[in-house]
């Protein structure tokens, strides 16, 4: 708890600083998409790491708050902060509402049942032109004052730092949500259902909170994304998305706080490196996917945990 | 009433098609409890290679099939003894993981071979129309149903009367029993895994002389077999049928009488109203385990 308290600040620290050392257009692009990354594995490890169920149909309140943002903006001119809380309140709703029929289920069931949810959602997307102009997707989102002063490089510093802030509070939130009573009870249910039914918790419910907690952080994230590239389309439903999920928050290690967050930066890197590669990068992440199943289950963070845990233990019979 | 008539035809092809393509989801998940999610990209390896042989190289198409069969077991036997082994008896997420990342992996080294456009197994079968009463119906269509019909039916009769099939139903209802009893259950879940990727393969073949065999179709036809295998249970041959028809037939009437357009989301619609009431599908059986 301290020690991934501790990561998670120097970390913080680091991102507070890293702009005046890098401070080229590309370099703080990348720093967005990581900040949208972290926010996006953080919400999906919620639920991967703590609940134990795999939603593949996480992308839907990605979806949801991109398209709840670019149709506020568009349509009735929301101002940015308004239009970013209501996008994670939204998804949170949807969160509330799929969670409550998803949650039923286990094992194969759910992870069919929230991919056919997202795959509805893309369709209706797709399909429903008055309102989210189909296929062709929504542009022209309106950027906040604060993103269009000053030239190039400083919009950008100045989308870095709100990332860096909506990144920050997602972290935080799910760090006082996982250490709180709730969170500890999601861990027992994910440990072994049986006895933390026998003490009183309700699988269900405490599935529920975690559900519509990580839809809010994913919906907050979609906001964000549209906003920063001011399109939407049906894409964002897409499984594109779910597979980097799925990548950060595996290599990352699930079930712990750092995990997906380096795995996001991992990742995000890795796919600008990539980029070279084209096509081939996907073929390639295939594979990074099987080979961290197979040699390495509990990803990077479990693999770090584990040693440091080893370490403190080793120390402290020695003393 | 012709276009009722009409509707339910193509309702019942569509969904012996549907059937088809599902049986190797259900047959893995059923012996095997494992959710392949790399079902759609066997399907799409097996339509291209399809393609390749009767198209490219200029194969007959049953000499093809024989081949797409053969390479897909092969190919679905060293899937389970490399990757699928390493994770077995540790639950349900490693699996399924494992073959999220397969399914990556041949999609996009698909597109890369063979780039997104879309090819067709060239079909000895005549697209000629055949006037049945009111109903019309291709007459390459009906053979496709003749053929998928005798598939399910050769793979129902290999799993209940063969030395394979039995050692198959034992593995899976007791594994430890089996192999005291001297199955050598390594192969047999080897074997279970390279029949469902064989007959995703053999689907994939034959419903792209129909249809497009396709390097991006695997995500489509993965949910759609997942639909099917839903609304019949999970693990249930003639749920699996019956799922088919039911997809097939509902696909077949929404777009006839209602809206094309939204003919996509009947099938997850379908499957979330069948999970909220019956949650293990029409012919499953309900097998909550601690």
């Amino acid at each position: 708890m301290i020690f991934e308290r501790n990561c998670l600040l120097g970390m913080l620290a680091a991102a507070l600083v890293a702009p005046l050392l890098l401070s080229n257009q590309y370099a703080l692009h990348i720093g967005v998409l990581i900040m949208f990354s972290v926010m996006l594995a953080t919400s999906f490890n919620l639920i991967v790491g703590y609940v134990g169920e795999f939603p593949l149909g996480h992308t839907a309140f990605l979806g949801v708050g991109a398209y709840t943002a670019a149709l506020l903006s568009t349509r009735f001119n929301t101002p940015f902060h308004l239009a970013a809380l209501a996008a994670p309140l939204v998804a949170a709703l949807f969160g509330l509402i799929i969670g409550g029929i998803t949650l039923r289920l286990r094992g194969p069931f759910f992870v069919i049942v929230t991919l056919c949810f997202a795959e509805v959602l893309r369709l209706i997307a797709n399909n429903w032109i008055d309102l989210t102009n189909g296929p062709m997707g929504i542009s022209g989102i309106v950027k906040p004052a604060w993103a269009i002063a000053g030239d190039v490089l400083q919009q950008k510093i100045a989308y870095y730092y709100v990332g860096l802030l909506l990144a920050s509070v997602s972290l935080f939130v799910s760090y006082r949500f996982v250490y709180s009573n709730i969170g500890r009870a999601a861990v027992a249910v994910r440990e072994n259902r049986l006895v933390a039914q026998s003490v009183g918790i309700s699988p269900f419910h405490l599935g529920l909170v975690t559900f519509v907690l990580a839809a809010g952080i994913a919906g907050l994230a979609g906001g964000f994304y549209a906003n920063y590239v001011s399109f939407v389309g049906p894409e964002v439903f897409g499984f594109s998305f779910m597979i980097t999920m799925i990548i950060m928050v595996l290599a990352g290690g699930k079930g712990t706080l750092v995990g997906p967050v380096v795995g996001a930066i991992i990742v995000v890197l890795l796919e600008e490196y990539l980029r070279d590669f084209k096509e081939l990068r996907f073929s390639i992440f295939g594979l990074i996917v099987m080979a961290v199943v197979l040699f390495l289950p509990r990803g990077i963070m479990g693999f770090i945990v584990r040693r440091h845990e080893i370490y403190v233990r080793g120390a402290s019979t020695n003393a | 009433m012709d276009l009722f008539l009409q509707l339910l035809a193509n309702g019942l092809v569509i969904g012996t098609f549907y059937a088809l393509s599902a049986l190797g989801l259900t047959l893995v998940f059923g012996l095997m409890r494992v959710v392949n999610f790399a079902h759609g990209e066997l399907y799409v390896v097996g339509g291209l290679l399809g393609w390749a042989f009767t198209d490219l190289v200029g194969f007959n198409f049953f000499l093809t099939l024989a081949i797409v069969i053969f390479s897909l077991a092969v190919g679905g036997y060293l899937i389970d003894r490399l990757l699928m082994e390493r994770v077995r008896g540790q639950g349900e997420e490693p699996t399924i993981l494992l073959t999220i990342g397969l399914s990556i992996f041949l999609t996009n080294t698909a597109l890369l071979v063979v780039g997104t456009a879309p090819q067709k197994v060239l079909s000895p079968f005549a697209s000629k129309p055949l006037f049945l009463g009111p109903v019309v119906i291709t007459q390459s269509r009906l053979v496709l149903v003749a053929i998928s019909a005798a598939l399910i039916l050769a793979v129902h009769l290999l799993i209940q009367r063969t030395t394979l099939g039995r050692s198959m139903r034992a593995t899976f209802q007791d594994s430890m029993a089996a192999q005291l009893s001297g199955i050598r259950t390594a192969h047999v879940y080897g074997f279970t895994f390279a029949l469902g990727a064989a007959l995703a393969g053999a689907a994939g073949m034959l419903l792209g002389s129909i249809y497009v065999a396709q390097a991006t179709i695997g995500d489509v036809v993965s949910l759609k077999a997942f639909v099917v295998v839903i609304l019949g249970g999970m693990g249930s041959f003639a749920g699996a049928i019956v799922g088919g028809l039911i997809l097939g037939i509902s696909e077949a009437f929404w777009g006839g009488y209602m809206s094309t357009g939204l003919v996509d989301a009947i099938g997850f619609g379908l499957v979330i109203a069948m999970l909220l009431v019956r949650p293990y599908g029409l012919f499953g059986k309900q097998a909550e385990r601690a």
